[in-house]
C-alpha cells in the first residue's frame, strides 16, 4: 500500500472580493499517495493554482482540512511552513522563476544554502541536479543567456536538488514550444521514476495530459471527475 | 549566504548601484572633510592660544576678571617666591593688567595696557622689541589694533593710566613693533610694555596679574590669592565657540545624509516593487519572509559598506592635500575675529570621527532600506507570485 502524503478533505478556499467572498474551491477531497504523476486540468479559474498553493502551504484552506506529510498546513506558523516547503516540497512555476542575478548553478544551489547542507555534499548534489536535467555545461551562464526549455529545465533541477517529497508544478509548459514541453515532461517523468518523487501538475496542455497517470478535473472550483489513466 | 546574494544584487543593478553608492560616499567624504576641517580648526586654535596666550595654563590674582576693568587695579599681588624661579628660568611669565587709554590724533581709546617681560621666551610675543630704552615707553600692538586704531610703527602718542592708588599719570609711548598674531585677544584694544616698566609707573613693584606657565605638570604650588586654571578651564569659550559650529555643522551633515538617503530609500522602494515576483519565489523555496526583508535590507546595507570603501579611495586625495597642505581661509574673515581664521588650518582626522561617521552612516542607511521592505511582510506569497502587490 503506498502511503498517503497529502490529503485534502471538504477543503474550501474563500477569496475576498468586492462582492463578499468567493469560493475559488469548493469542497475539495482529494488524496495523493507517494508517487503519483497527476495532472490536475481544468479551465482558466477553475482553481488549479488556488489547489497547489494551498497543499503547497503558500496559502490556507478557509474551511476543511488539508495535511502534508502528517502535518496540517494551516496550523503552521511562519517558520514551520517555511521549514515544510525549504525541506519538503519543490516549486515549478509556469514563468521559471529564476533568480535573475544568479548563474544557472547558484540558482540550482540556492535551496541547499537553505537547507545549510555541507559545501562538499552541496557541490556533488547541485552538479547531479545539472546531469538530470542535462545542463551541466550551462552551469555558468544566466538566465537570460538561456531558452525557455533550458529555463524550465533548471527550474526543474532546483526543485529537485534538494530531493524533495512533492514537486507542485503549475503549468509547467504553458510557455514551451512542443519539444521543449515534451523534454521537460521527459525529464520529469524519469525523476518521478529514479527518485520516487510526487508530481503535481496543473495544466491544460494535451502534451501533458498525455503523460500523467491521473487526471483529476476541477470545473468552478469543484472535482468533477478523478480518474486513473493507464 | 545572505551577503552573497546581496552583493550579487548590488553588482547585477549595475549604474543604480554605482550612483547609490557614490552619492553616499560623497555624503561620507563631505562629512569627514568637514568634521577633519572642524578638528583641524579646533586643535590650530588651541595651538594658537598656548603660544600667544595661555602657555599651559596659569596663575591668577584671586578675582580677576577679564571683563571688568575696574577691578584690575586690586587684582594683583607679589609674585610669590615659590614661582620665582620659573619665571626666572623662563618656564613662567608673570603680566601685569592695567586699564589705560591713548589719544592718536587727538581721538581718545580706551585700551588695556600689559606688562611682559621683554625677554620673556614662553608667549610667542615679539617682546624683545620692549627693551630699548629710549625716552618714550617703546609698546608693542597688534596688526588689528594698528588698523583700528590708525596706528603704525614709530608712531608716538599719549597714554595715560592710574596707579594703583587711584592717581593718574600720563606718558608718551612709541610703538616699536607691530605684531601679526592670530590671538585677537592679544591683539584687539591691547598696549604691550615692558613689565618692570609697568609695575614702576603703577606703583606696582614685583607685583602680577597672571603667571602663565609654560608647563603645569610638575607644579603643585597653591596659595589662597593665586588660583590656578588649567588650559582647559581657559579654552572653555573656545570650546563653546565651537560647539555652537559642530551643531550648525550637523544640520548641514543631515540635510546631505538626507539627500543619500532619499535615493536608497527610492531603490528600496522600487525594488520591493519590482521583484515582488522574486520575493514569492522565496518564500515558495522555503525562506519566511523575516529572512527575505533581512535580506533586502543587507542589500541597503551594502551600499553604504561599499561607500565607505569607495569614500576611502575617492577621499583620500582630497583629505590628504587638507591634511597636509591645509587650508587657507581667505583674508576677509580676518576681520570677523574669529579665533584663529587668519591662519592655514591643518585637517585633523582622528580615527574615532571617521569610524564613527562611517557607523553612522551605515546604521542610517539599514534603517532607511530597512524601512520600505516592511511592506513585503504584508505581501502574501501567493500574490507575489502573481506578480501582485496585495
Ligand atoms: N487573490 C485572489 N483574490 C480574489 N480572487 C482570486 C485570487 N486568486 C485567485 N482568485 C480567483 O479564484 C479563481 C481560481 O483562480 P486560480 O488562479 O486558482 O485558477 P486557475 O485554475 O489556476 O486558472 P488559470 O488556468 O487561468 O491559471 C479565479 O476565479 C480567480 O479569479
Ligand atoms: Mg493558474
Amino acid at each position: 500500500m503506498p502511503k498517503i502524503q497529502i490529503e485534502t478533505k471538504k477543503m474550501t478556499k474563500y477569496y475576498p472580493t468586492g462582492e463578499g467572498l468567493f469560493a475559488a474551491l469548493k469542497d475539495v477531497t482529494l488524496n495523493f499517495t507517494e508517487g503519483e504523476f497527476a495532472g490536475i486540468v481544468g479551465p482558466s479559474g477553475s482553481g488549479k493554482t488556488t489547489l497547489l498553493n494551498v497543499i503547497g502551504s503558500l496559502d490556507t484552506q478557509s474551511e476543511g482540512e488539508v495535511i502534508v506529510l502528517g502535518k496540517e498546513v494551516s496550523k503552521l506558523n511562519a517558520k514551520e511552513s517555511a521549514a515544510l516547503r525549504s525541506e519538503h516540497i519543490g516549486f515549478i512555476f509556469q514563468t521559471y522563476n529564476l533568480l535573475p542575478v544568479y548563474t544557472v548553478y547558484e540558482n540550482v544551489e540556492f535551496p541547499l544554502l537553505l537547507l545549510k547542507m555541507p559545501d562538499a555534499e552541496r557541490q556533488k548534489a547541485v552538479m547531479d541536479a545539472l546531469d538530470w536535467v542535462g545542463l551541466t555545461d550551462k552551469a555558468k551562464s544566466r538566465p537570460t543567456q538561456l531558452s525557455g526549455g533550458q529555463s524550465q529545465r533548471v527550474a526543474i533541477a532546483r526543485a529537485m536538488v534538494k530531493k524533495p517529497q512533492i514537486v507542485l508544478a503549475d503549468e509547467p509548459t504553458a510557455n514551451l514550444d512542443t519539444e521543449n514541453s515534451m523534454n521537460v515532461l521527459e525529464t520529469m517523468e524519469k525523476l518521478n521514476k529514479e527518485l520516487g518523487t510526487t508530481y503535481i501538475f496543473s495544466t491544460h496542455d494535451a502534451k501533458v495530459i498525455a503523460f500523467i497517470r491521473r487526471k483529476i478535473t476541477l470545473v468552478d472550483g469543484r472535482v468533477d471527475s478523478d480518474v486513473i489513466i493507464g | 549566504m545572505v551577503f552573497k546574494l546581496a552583493w550579487k544584487n548590488i553588482h547585477g543593478a549595475g549604474l543604480r548601484s554605482i550612483i547609490n553608492v557614490f552619492i553616499i560616499a560623497l555624503v561620507m567624504i563631505g562629512i569627514i572633510w568637514m568634521q577633519g576641517m572642524y578638528a583641524g580648526w579646533m586643535r590650530m586654535a588651541e595651538r594658537q592660544s598656548r603660544e600667544w596666550q595661555n602657555g599651559d595654563g596659569r596663575y591668577t590674582f584671586r578675582s580677576y576678571d577679564k571683563y571688568d576693568p575696574f577691578s584690575w587695579d586690586k587684582s594683583n599681588g607679589k609674585i610669590p617666591s615659590e614661582l620665582q624661579s620659573l619665571v626666572k628660568n623662563n618656564e613662567a611669565v608673570p603680566i601685569l593688567i592695567s586699564q589705560g587709554s591713548i589719544y592718536p590724533d587727538g581721538r581718545m581709546i580706551s585700551i588695556t595696557v600689559k606688562g611682559i617681560p621683554y625677554n620673556q621666551k614662553v608667549l610667542k610675543l615679539p617682546t624683545s622689541e620692549l627693551k630699548d630704552s629710549k625716552y618714550n615707553i617703546p609698546a608693542l600692538i597688534g596688526m588689528n589694533m594698528a588698523k583700528s586704531s590708525h596706528l603704525k610703527l614709530g608712531d608716538v602718542l599719549t597714554m595715560r593710566w592710574r596707579d594703583i592708588h587711584g592717581a593718574f599719570n600720563a606718558a608718551d609711548i612709541e610703538i616699536v613693533k607691530i605684531m601679526d598674531t592670530p590671538e585677537m585677544e592679544v591683539d584687539n584694544g591691547q598696549v604691550w610694555i615692558d613689565l618692570a616698566r609697568l609695575q614702576t609707573m603703577k606703583d606696582a613693584e614685583g607685583k602680577a596679574t597672571l603667571i602663565v606657565l609654560k608647563n603645569s605638570k610638575d607644579i603643585s604650588f597653591t596659595s589662597a590669592d593665586w588660583r590656578f586654571q588649567s588650559i582647559d578651564d581657559l579654552l572653555i569659550d573656545l570650546h563653546n565657540i565651537m560647539k555652537v559650529e559642530r551643531a550648525q555643522a550637523l544640520i548641514m551633515y543631515a540635510i546631505l545624509l538626507f539627500l543619500a538617503m532619499i535615493a536608497i530609500f527610492d531603490t528600496q522602494v522600487l525594488a520591493v516593487f519590482k521583484r515582488r515576483k522574486e520575493i514569492g519565489t522565496f518564500a515558495a523555496l522555503g525562506m519566511t519572509k523575516r529572512e527575505i526583508i533581512r535580506m533586502f535590507t543587507v542589500e541597503g546595507m551594502m551600499y553604504a559598506m561599499l561607500a565607505s570603501v569607495a569614500s576611502g579611495i575617492l577621499g583620500l586625495p582630497l583629505f590628504i592635500y587638507y591634511g597636509t597642505k591645509g587650508w587657507k581661509m581667505p583674508s576677509s574673515y580676518e576681520s570677523y575675529g574669529i579665533a584663529g581664521l587668519s591662519d592655514t588650518i591643518i585637517f585633523y582626522y582622528s580615527p574615532q570621527m571617521i569610524l564613527s561617521t562611517i557607523i553612522i552612516v551605515i546604521l542610517i542607511t539599514t534603517v532607511v532600506s530597512w524601512i520600505p521592505t516592511l511592506r513585503i511582510a504584508r505581501l502574501k506569497p501567493t500574490d507575489a507570485l502573481r506578480g501582485r502587490l496585495s
